[in-house]
């Protein structure tokens, strides 16, 4: 159990060390507050396990940014974009992306997003990212995606 | 078994409970935590995600506690038969004749028959005795006749249903299917509230089945189980059995 | 293109040519037995009309396609010009190995055809059975289909399924920017016609009981959560089913279609309601925190069959019909999907997911005896044929190199013997059969 404890911290300072290091402008010449800068320096996206929907650990840093800079540039409307590898029947999947979906809103929401700003909807298969029937391609599409307008 | 599926079910609701009460705490648990919402939301998955797999485990013991059930009552019946033959001194042998493979019938006296007092006097039930001995040893043409004249003799004996159901069964033994059917159906007509009126029914059933008469077959089936809805769960379930095989509707 | 309806008239029985029919004719298969040989049928280009050739046509892929039967080619017939009027020489057919043979007549009447055919028992030397159609000349494939249908239903004792069409969803495009309609043709691929005109996402179409209407779910715009529209055929006006904050979806006609039971999800938990078609009430059928989707009515309609990851992983339970008494009844290894109810109520099709692959099977209502029927890398949404005894899925294809793998439409019978392609003219998920066409 202690053990246990010690790797998530372990990982959790790692991930703060990272997030530390790549937030400083990394020499991109984006707009700050831009969405291609919320693309290429937050990142919009996090990732699944194989039909599950809770927030993996290599997800919650980047959703902890995404709630900074949310925070930080407040007029966009936020829609969170759900979505499944096809190793799924389409309607189960439908609902998976909008779980997926709704998990990555709730995280947001519980940084202090305000709710009614951040929308969902789910593509289940019928949109992957990844053209592809191998692990890289299904895992790149079990997916959550922060788009903004 | 009643009292473990009424546990798993007690499980059930405990573990549902458990989760309302964890998430009532969490109010407090969050002004706790100041500014740990996170925490929050990762406390309710993984309790989620724990009553899930709950649910998933209580729904495979249920199943398995279920397939045991059915084992269970099947050995069952079979002892209660065996233990009856030997308190009659009859030894605990196999099982009376018939069509062993697809139908074992079902034990001479139901606990209600060896119950009933017997009104029609010792000598009758001498007789019957007599026949079925002579079913257990496989004379099934002296069989039919002890039968026979058992229920013509004694019509309202409390064991006219079980012998008019055995003088069935000594033709369906002997693959004398028309005349089985007769038997049975006169068993049905005549003695449909006797202890052996549901096998009764149900070998019927089966017996016009055998016939290639599926249409009657499923028929009987059919009505099975609105004049015998107190049957055995043994009986329902070969019923349901039967109907499948003859693809009833 | 209306669906034609009380457009075919059948006229009556068709008297007997030679002698009285036989009490009990030959003629006949038993499905369910393993290891049945298709009967070699023999059907004759219809006389009077040149349009004869084309009814000849559609009966002759029908019956063939079924897996019961073996179609003898035209060109090795003895006897020429047969019609339905006059007896046939027995012994010419039996040497080209019929066992059944169908003829008919055309006769013109007003503006319609009059349509008389026969079905003879060939060793017997007998009619198995004749009937009498009127209808309307554009109306030739649907008179093959009911013929087909009753030569069907002859010989198998079963009824037949040819009169009937499929609601799918044609695919084309590139798969991360697919374009999905839907779109409706007769069961033999004819007369394909588009429902929906792509400009959004439409999937999961399903028929009610009349054939006017069929329910599906549809994307919008990009900010709102897709939802379930009824649409009638033959207007195409259609309307939304509800209009819930989040996505509504896995439309499922109940038999008598005066309800729809869907799916919603709200706050990452997917709930089945049923909605009044007419009143548009809406009734809470489910109470989880999981997802419970992909419903089924009995063919009672007293009860309903869906799937639900309540314990974990994916599989089926079995509740009322109003809700309630819920279930679960499979418990073989890996997930289970999609059921759907037989129309004769005797087996529940479903998908599995078993590791790395998908199949398609059946089990009973109470979850004994499951068989899996077809499998394959990914093989999804089985739909029954009205009779029960077909069922139709679709198969995709692994993608590779950035290409979307194939996806197609396939039928199979109840014995898992028979499996053959449908076809479509574009990629085709999603089936959904209707019933029988209302004569």
């Amino acid at each position: 159990m202690i053990k246990a404890f010690a790797a998530v911290a372990a990982l959790l300072v790692m991930a703060a060390c990272s997030s530390e290091q790549k937030v400083p402008e990394a020499g991109t010449s984006v707009t700050p507050g831009s969405i291609a800068d919320f693309k290429q320096n937050v990142g919009d996206r996090v990732f699944f396990d194989t039909d599950m929907s809770n927030i993996r650990e290599d997800g919650r840093g980047t959703l902890a940014k995404q709630a900074e800079w949310l925070k930080k540039y407040s007029n966009y409307p936020i829609t969170i974009e759900g979505k499944c590898d096809e190793r799924g029947t389409r309607e189960y999947n439908l609902a998976l992306g909008e779980r997926r979906a709704n998990a990555v809103r709730q995280y947001l929401v519980a940084q202090g997003i305000p709710a009614d700003r951040v929308k969902t909807i789910s593509y289940g298969k019928e949109r992957p990212e990844v053209v592809g029937s191998d692990e890289g391609a299904w895992a790149r599409n079990r997916v959550g995606i922060t788009v903004l307008q | 078994m009643a009292r473990i599926d009424a546990t798993m079910d007690a499980m059930k609701s405990f573990f549902s409970g458990a989760l309302l009460f964890a998430l009532a705490l969490l109010p407090s648990v969050a002004s706790a935590q100041r500014g740990s919402s996170v925490y929050i939301e990762d406390r309710m998955n993984q309790l989620q995600q724990t009553v899930t797999m709950l649910t998933g485990q209580v729904e495979q013991l249920q199943y398995q506690n279920q397939q045991l059930k059915q084992q269970l009552e099947k050995m069952q019946t079979d002892y209660d038969f065996r233990l009856d033959q030997i308190e009659k001194g009859k030894g605990g042998g196999p099982r009376p004749p018939g069509p062993a493979p697809t139908a074992p019938p079902p034990p001479a006296h139901g606990p209600t028959a060896s119950a009933a007092p017997p009104a029609g006097g010792a000598q009758g039930e001498q007789l019957y005795h007599d026949a079925f001995k002579l079913l257990q040893d496989g004379d099934y043409a002296g069989a039919e006749r002890a039968f026979k004249s058992f229920v013509q003799s004694n019509p309202r004996h409390p064991l006219a249903g079980n012998a008019q159901y055995w003088l069935g069964e000594t033709y369906y033994a002997r693959r004398e299917y028309q005349q089985a059917m007769v038997a049975f159906a006169e068993g049905y007509k005549v003695y449909k509230t006797s202890p052996k009126g549901p096998d009764n029914l149900l070998k019927l059933g089966i017996t016009l089945a055998v016939l290639n008469k599926k249409q009657e077959a499923c028929a009987v089936f059919q009505r099975f189980n609105q004049d015998y809805p107190h049957a055995t769960d043994l009986q329902k379930r070969r019923i349901d059995q039967e109907r499948q095989k003859n693809g009833c509707g | 293109m209306m669906i034609p309806r009380r457009t075919v008239l059948l006229g009556a029985a068709l008297a007997p040519l030679a002698a009285p029919m036989a009490a009990r004719a030959q003629l006949t298969i038993d499905m369910t037995r393993p290891n049945f040989e298709p009967v070699p049928i023999a059907v004759v280009d219809f006389q009077g009309d040149a349009m004869g050739g084309q009814i000849a046509g559609v009966i002759r892929n029908d019956l063939q396609n079924s897996g019961l039967f073996r179609s003898i080619a035209p060109g090795s017939f003895i006897e020429q010009n047969l019609g339905a009027n006059s007896a046939p020489r027995f012994p010419d057919w039996r040497n080209v190995g019929a066992q059944g043979l169908v003829v008919g007549s055309i006769a013109s009447i007003g503006g319609n055809i009059k349509v008389d055919f026969r079905l003879w028992d060939v060793l017997k030397g007998d009619q198995a059975t004749g009937l009498s159609f009127t209808s309307q000349p554009n109306n030739w494939r649907r008179l093959g289909h009911i013929i087909a249908d009753a030569v069907y239903k002859r010989v198998t004792g079963e009824e037949g399924y040819f009169d009937t069409r499929v609601a799918y969803v044609s695919e084309t495009g590139p798969l991360n920017n697919r374009t999905k309609r839907i779109a409706i043709m007769d069961q033999d691929g004819a007369n394909n016609r588009y429902i929906t005109d792509g400009s959004t996402i439409a999937i999961t179409p399903r028929f009610s009981p009349t054939l006017q209407e069929i329910v599906y779910m549809a994307y919008g715009d990009r900010n709102t959560p897709p939802k379930v529209y009824l649409q009638n055929v033959d207007s195409n006006r259609r309307e939304l089913m509800g209009n819930f904050p989040g996505m509504s979806f896995a439309p499922r006609f109940s038999p008598d279609g005066t309800k729809v039971a869907m799916s919603l999800s709200q706050d990452g938990r997917t709930n089945l309601y049923e909605m009044d078609v007419r009143g548009r009430g809406m009734r809470r059928l489910t109470n989880s925190p999981a997802i419970d989707t992909s419903p089924s009515y009995s063919n009672d309609g007293t009860q309903i069959v869906f799937n639900s990851d309540r314990g974990g992983s994916q599989q089926l339970y079995v509740m009322g019909a109003g809700g309630g008494g819920d279930r679960r009844i499979s418990f073989g290894d890996g997930r289970y999907a999609t059921p759907v109810w037989s129309p004769r109520g005797d087996y529940i099709a479903f998908t599995k997911i078993m590791g790395g692959s998908f199949g398609i099977g059946v089990m009973r209502p109470d979850g004994s005896g499951e068989r899996l029927l077809s499998n394959g890398f990914l093989v999804e949404g089985p739909t029954w044929a009205p009779n029960g005894r077909v069922l139709m899925f679709f198969r995709q294809q692994p993608n590779s190199g950035g290409r979307a793998g194939s996806v197609t439409l396939h039928a199979i019978d109840i014995t898992g013997r028979f499996e053959r392609q449908v076809p479509t003219p574009t990629d085709a998920s999603d089936p959904a059969w209707s019933p029988l066409i209302p004569q």
